[in-house]
């Protein structure tokens, strides 16, 4: 039954595809055209936008490096359409990894500015250039010709096009559920907790990035032979617009919304041109630009989701939500083998041996100190607690160790390698992930699903086996992976509901889940307690036990003494960013400087940290 | 992101997916070219030609392609009135030989791109029997390969003579930038200039007329001591004009089109230079006038004679034709014509002339065309050969002076140039 | 020599006008964390506005003290509708949202005002020549209004209370509530300001370098690249960085080739980003993922 479903859109695309030319006037059928050419383009984009999260104000400019390449790779090289296509798609791919790397590690605006930026710079560089053809650009493109056929009618073009469209939609819809969609689909949910995974996201980021710009190149090659001309104008920020505008309408995220989106476009600016000087007489010029910003702006308030976010609903109205199937069956947690085996996957060095060494670690904040020369010291297979009143610099600390920022002065070495300054996937390769205080589950996700993301670094598929099917095998297993963790941790009932349906508790409890399916050699857990029920904290503490005896390392934050008393083999306490003891729980308990500084404790100190690292790192990753 | 991240669809089903999806874009190109050869309109090169071509009897269809938006529009909009008009005009009169003449204009955005379009949607969709356009030379140089390709005549209404060099298919009607130069040099070097800056437009109606000017001028010893280009849709022009005052040029001549030959010439007197102005045949309109104001008085361009049709002596060849237009144009739409507008004229009627005389067969057309010789148009006597394709001479052009905001004959030029033949 | 003081003269008054639009730009991303792509098109609908407005036979001291106000209040207008129903605003979001805006604004100008470029009269004043250096009395006007409005908007929010309450609205809103200024205010007051800066540019740009329905893009592009010099959120550096992109514009196009004028501005933007990141880091934020 699913697969008829996924098929389903397939069949349809080919059947309307090819009857399309043959039941619609020429008109249509040339309008039918610009319609492939552009999906492919955008398709590329919404790679970009949905599964990368990056704006682009500049895929016209790829989509003109396809279109110039081929262009003078056949009228002035006299190459053939094929020959000339893989160069042409590479040629447009170079350029977006040569200005990739430098400007995806800018965020947001930014980025979208300096893609704009970059189409100008590609229509003035092309304009001025002679080989290029200057303001005229290149004439003379021949239509592709195969076995004696010219392809000149629009018909025959839309034929010619249709077999690239219906492969571009579905690899890109199958890279959207492979393991680098899923880390992408999971940076955009959270990306501080993907990277703690080991997502490497500015690399995966920088990929998709090159992946879309070969879409567009792709795009551009038909458009030079199909309007036999390119010229200045293929690079310029109209149609990067009008590619944008065609994402955002049909779906932000959504590979068939490229598709529903071209079509929209390209009838709205067919429509429009007509429609407006009707209404408004003596309207001339490309008024139909009033219809595109007036359905931007009403889209992006009222639907922002676009037509697949209309179209989602329509079919839940007539199926009914099934949002959320509910508890399987009332499973109890059970500890069962699974745990073991899993645990047995990490890596990890003789019991005893340091896997986490924090030596004079200093964070400033302008003039505030939130930590001040810490020394802390973690060894294989065993718990240490860091306690310390509210803002101590507890969470700084495991933001700094786990490289989510940056230490002012000091050193953070894992397993034998300094990682101070590193970004979090590189921590997470070396063994160590953690959770969070302020949940960071992938909301858009099932159980399963944010468990299978932790299984990234234990699996291999890139971007092109994914696209093209090739990792079945290890999809299989990555699944049947998590699945085996969340039996061994409890949650097995749960697997197939939405993260978001869960309970606030079990949240936490799918988030240390998630973070033992990396099996990792050093575990971090910040406040893993808070939120649960006294047998849910009991399961936890059973599992910590559990997974020390796998000699795995555990540092942990924790508000509940008691807790914290019962599992810790060290505590070290930290009082306003300072190392103030350092012991067993017995000594920790009767150490004077510890009780002063929990009775001195001030309730405000929380707010400032929140108010510093909690919503700062939000905006930042939107 | 939010659907499809879903982890529900995991790999098999997904990889499966993506088979099929192949096998079924194989069998659509399979399906594809079958269905082409069932299909009887699409028949092989030149198709649409043919298509059009074989039918004697239905509507004539002329596909026009005019820069009505974006920097050509000064010209554009005008020549669609032109056609408008003039279309109107042929069909109460009954048609070409008792067919419709049905006109379908379409605007290229003053963009490459654009003409591409438009021409190719006007070949394949509409299957017109002629084309004329575009404004200018850049989109016209676009339009051309599509033309030759599907063997349909086109009368390109712009300037540049690289439109028509060499091809079989293409005509125009605008005086050549070369005998535009030709003109000007005469005035050069009756003046004794011999330095001379030249600012042109970036674009195609701009490219190579340094190199031509210097190719021309140097028997009359004239050189070009600095080149400088603007944009079609330039609004500022300070760097190229302080360039062209240190070049202490004689002369200085500012190739464009309005605006921004409007809005060069503008900031050249700004900049409190003084050397005298000649500019190109492409600011005959009134957006030119009202644009430059005052700081195109003096300048010296060589236009076509509509616009000191007043002022042209009674035996002129051309007074009758340019007078029967001028106040036709100025009844349907209460304002002068413009070079231009002339120029869409002179398209129209070759086209339409030679319709009358050959029918709609491509070949035969074309060869009509091309043997238009001695007609008056607007912007000159055309007389077209196989070697000539724009049929214009320098004597279809006079050398015109601004003078209190208007068009006027240069004291001293050769009015006599309407000896025409 | 008098090449480059007067293609640095003639940069500097053309810089002026990126510099008044970058302040725009800045008003309302230390706000809001909003780049709005609209800003340029507030100078040429100003520009447009005011030459209408002369050519119905009004003073033009008269057509200023209508237009500015006009389009601050466009400006607002912007903000209520657009941007203030928009409950979560990403910069995905705001970009394209405030490209549609623009989009839809540019439109409006072609409808009312067509397609070719225009320019309003100059202020009153005579050409002149110094020392081979020709000034035109408008670039002057520029620079003097430019200057006093520039100098006002920073010593407002550099001096004022209220203007430094604005500044810390996005981070610490609790201090902005103090003096009295909500969330709400604060970026209806940016939007103000930012159409106030963008309508001046307008008009004193526009008798020189004309105005048309597509010119805001292009403006607008370089007053936020003179932004991003001062990291978005210093309007000091913001409007120097419009200065100095203006002369830096004019020396490529008068030494170099005046084709590759309009790149310089995103080759610059480039290279800032590129080289400097960590100058454009969101303030006091020191998480990197």
């Amino acid at each position: 039954m699913p697969r008829l479903r996924t098929l389903l859109p397939y069949l349809l695309l080919v059947v309307g595809l090819v009857l399309f030319p043959l039941v619609a006037s020429t008109n249509l059928v040339n309008i039918g055209v610009y319609v492939l050419i552009f999906t492919v383009a955008a398709v590329g984009l919404s790679l970009l936008m949905g599964l990368a999260g990056q704006v682009s104000l500049g895929q016209a400019a790829f989509f003109a490096v396809g279109a110039y390449t081929q262009a003078i790779l056949v009228t002035k090289h006299g190459w053939s359409m094929l020959a000339a296509l893989p160069v042409a798609v590479a040629a447009a791919m170079l350029l977006a990894l040569l200005v990739g790397v430098p400007l995806l590690r800018l965020r947001g605006h930014f980025l979208a500015l300096a893609t704009l930026g970059l189409g100008i710079i590609v229509t003035v560089v092309v304009r001025e250039l002679d080989y290029t053809g200057g303001t005229s650009g290149i004439f003379g493109i021949p239509k592709p010709e195969f076995g004696g056929r010219v392809y000149n009618t629009p018909a025959e073009f839309f034929w010619l096009l249709a077999p690239v469209v219906v492969l571009s939609i579905a690899l890109a819809q199958k890279l959207t559920h492979s393991r680098i969609g899923r880390a992408l689909g999971a940076v955009n949910d959270s990306e501080v907790a993907a990277e703690c995974l080991g997502v490497d996201t500015s690399g995966l980021r920088l990929r998709v990035f090159v992946l879309a710009a070969g879409y567009a190149g792709l795009a551009g090659v038909f458009y030079a032979h199909w309007l036999a001309v390119v010229s200045p104008e293929a690079a310029n920020f109209p149609l990067s617009v009008s590619f944008l505008l065609m994402v955002v309408l049909g779906g932000l995220g959504t590979v068939w919304g490229a598709l529903t989106g071209a079509i929209l476009v390209e009838t709205l600016d067919e429509g429009m041109r007509t429609l407006i000087p009707q209404i408004i007489p003596g309207a001339s010029g490309e008024v139909q630009l009033l219809g595109f910003g007036v359905v931007l702006v009403l889209v992006i308030i009222l639907v922002p989701g676009g037509l697949a976010q209309l179209w989602s609903a329509l079919v839940r109205r007539f199926r009914g939500t099934r949002a959320d199937p509910g508890v399987a069956e009332d499973a109890p947690a059970a500890l069962g083998e699974e745990l073991d085996d899993l645990l047995a996957q990490a890596d990890v060095p003789e019991r005893g041996s340091p896997i986490l060494q924090v030596r004079g670690l200093t964070k400033r904040y302008g003039g505030v100190v939130a930590l001040s020369e810490v020394d802390l010291d973690v060894h294989a297979g065993e718990i240490v607690a860091l306690i310390g009143p509210n803002g101590a610099g507890k969470t700084t600390a495991f933001n700094i160790i786990t490289g989510v920022m940056g230490p002012t002065e000091g050193s953070v070495t894992v397993r034998g390698q300094e990682v101070q300054g590193r970004r979090p996937h590189v921590v997470a390769a070396l063994g160590a992930t953690r959770t969070f205080q302020n949940l960071q589950v992938f909301r858009s996700s099932t159980v399963r699903g944010n468990v299978m993301v932790a299984r990234h670094l234990r699996s291999r598929a890139g971007l092109v086996p994914g696209m093209l099917g090739l990792d079945l095998a290890e999809e299989r297993r990555t699944r049947r992976e998590a699945d085996r963790v969340l039996t061994a941790t409890g949650l097995a009932a749960h697997a197939d509901r939405p993260i978001t349906a869960l309970s606030f508790g079990q949240q936490r409890q799918v988030e240390v889940a998630r973070a033992l399916a990396l099996a990792p050699s050093l575990l971090l857990l910040d406040e893993p307690m808070a939120g649960l029920s006294s047998g849910e904290r009991d399961h936890l503490g059973e599992m910590l036990r559990r997974v020390r005896g796998a000699g795995i390392a555990v540092l942990l934050v924790e508000h509940d003494v008691a807790a914290v008393m019962a599992l810790a083999d060290r505590i070290v306490v930290l009082d306003d960013g300072v190392r103030i003891a350092e012991g067993t729980p017995a000594e920790i308990r009767r150490d004077p400087a510890v009780i002063a500084a929990y009775l001195g404790s001030d309730e405000d100190d929380d707010a400032v940290v929140h108010t510093r690292s909690g919503p700062a790192r939000e905006g930042d990753q939107r | 992101m939010r659907r499809t991240a879903g982890p529900h669809t995991s790999g098999p089903a997904a990889a499966r997916r993506t088979l099929v999806a192949l096998a079924a874009a194989l069998a659509l190109t399979a399906s594809g070219c079958a269905e082409e050869t069932a299909d009887p309109g699409a028949g092989g090169d030149g198709a649409t030609g043919s298509a059009g071509g074989g039918d004697e009897s239905g509507p004539v269809k002329m596909g026009v392609v005019l820069d009505i938006t974006g920097a050509g529009a000064s010209l554009g909009v005008a020549e669609r009135e032109t056609i408008e008009l003039l279309a109107e005009q042929v069909n109460d009169e009954g048609g070409i030989g008792g067919r419709e003449l049905e006109v379908i204009i379409e605007d290229n955005q003053s963009t490459e791109d654009g003409a591409a379009k438009a021409t190719n949607k006007l070949l394949t969709t509409d299957e017109v029997h002629i084309l004329l356009g575009a404004s200018r030379t850049g989109p016209s140089l676009a339009m051309r390969p599509l033309a030759e390709q599907a063997e349909i005549p086109m009368i390109s209404l712009a300037a540049n003579q690289k439109i028509v060099d060499g091809s079989e298919w293409v005509f125009k009607t605008a005086q050549n930038d070369r005998v535009v130069l030709e003109k000007m040099v005469d005035d050069m070097a009756a003046k004794g200039y011999t330095k001379v800056a030249v600012a042109r437009d970036a674009s195609g109606f701009g490219e190579g007329i340094p190199e031509m000017l210097t190719e021309i001028g140097s028997d009359a010893g004239i050189e070009v001591t600095a080149v400088e280009k603007f944009a079609p849709d330039a609004t500022d022009f300070t760097a190229q004009m302080v360039n062209v005052r240190d070049a202490n040029p004689d002369a200085v001549l500012i190739w464009g089109i309005p605006p921004a030959a409007a809005l060069a010439q503008k900031a050249y007197v700004q900049l409190g230079i003084d050397k005298p102005v000649y500019q190109s045949h492409g600011i005959g309109n009134q957006v030119f006038l009202d644009e430059a104001g005052e700081s195109a008085e003096g300048l010296l361009a060589p236009l076509g004679k509509m616009l000191v049709a007043d002022q042209l002596p009674d035996d002129d060849p051309q007074k009758e034709v340019v007078n029967t237009f001028v106040s036709d144009y100025e009844a349907k739409w209460d304002k002068k014509p413009s070079t231009f507008a002339g120029h869409a004229y002179d398209g129209f009627w070759i086209a339409v002339n030679a319709i009358e005389e050959a029918g709609t067969d491509p070949q035969a057309l074309r060869d009509a065309i091309e043997a238009t010789a001695d007609w008056p148009g607007v912007s000159g006597i055309f007389t077209m050969t196989p070697e000539d394709h724009s049929g214009l001479t320098k004597d279809a052009l006079v050398l015109v002076e601004i003078q209190d905001g208007g068009w006027t004959i240069a004291e001293g030029a050769d009015a006599a140039g309407s000896t025409g033949r | 020599m008098t090449d480059l003081l007067q293609l640095t003269f003639s940069g500097l008054a053309q810089g002026a006008v990126y510099g008044l639009i970058a302040l725009g730009f800045v008003a309302i991303f230390s706000v809001r964390e909003i780049v709005n792509l609209a800003q340029g098109e507030y100078a040429a609908l100003a520009g447009l506005a005011a030459i209408s407005g002369v050519a119905a036979g009004l003073p033009l001291l008269v057509v200023i003290l209508l237009v500015v106000p006009f389009v601050v209040l466009v400006s607002v207008l912007i903000e209520r509708v657009a941007i203030a129903p928009v409950k979560k605003m990403t910069p995905l979001v705001s970009i394209i949202l405030t490209l549609g805006v623009s989009t839809a604004l540019k439109a409006i100008m072609l409808l009312v005002w067509g397609p070719e470029a225009r320019s309003l009269s100059t202020f009153p004043g005579q050409n002149f020549t110094v020392a081979g250096v020709s000034i035109r009395s408008q670039e002057l006007w520029i620079l003097g209004i430019a200057a006093v409005l520039g100098y006002a908007v920073v010593w407002f929010y550099e001096h004022t209370l209220h203007g430094k309450a604005l500044r810390a609205c996005a981070e610490q809103p609790v201090a902005a509530r103090l003096v009295g200024i909500s969330p709400r205010t604060a970026t209806m007051v940016a939007f103000a300001i930012a159409g106030l800066v963008g309508a001046v540019a307008g008009v004193i740009g526009s008798p020189i370098y004309f105005a048309s329905w597509e010119h805001g893009l292009t403006l607008g592009l370089k007053g936020f690249v003179a932004a991003t010099l001062g990291g978005l959120v210093s309007f000091r550096v913001a409007f120097i960085g419009g200065l100095m992109l203006g002369v830096l514009e004019n020396l490529v196009a008068g030494y170099l080739d005046s084709g590759y004028r309009d790149a310089v501005a995103f080759i610059v933007l480039v290279l800032v980003l590129v080289l400097r990141p960590q100058g454009l880091a969101l303030r006091g934020s020191g998480v990197r993922v």
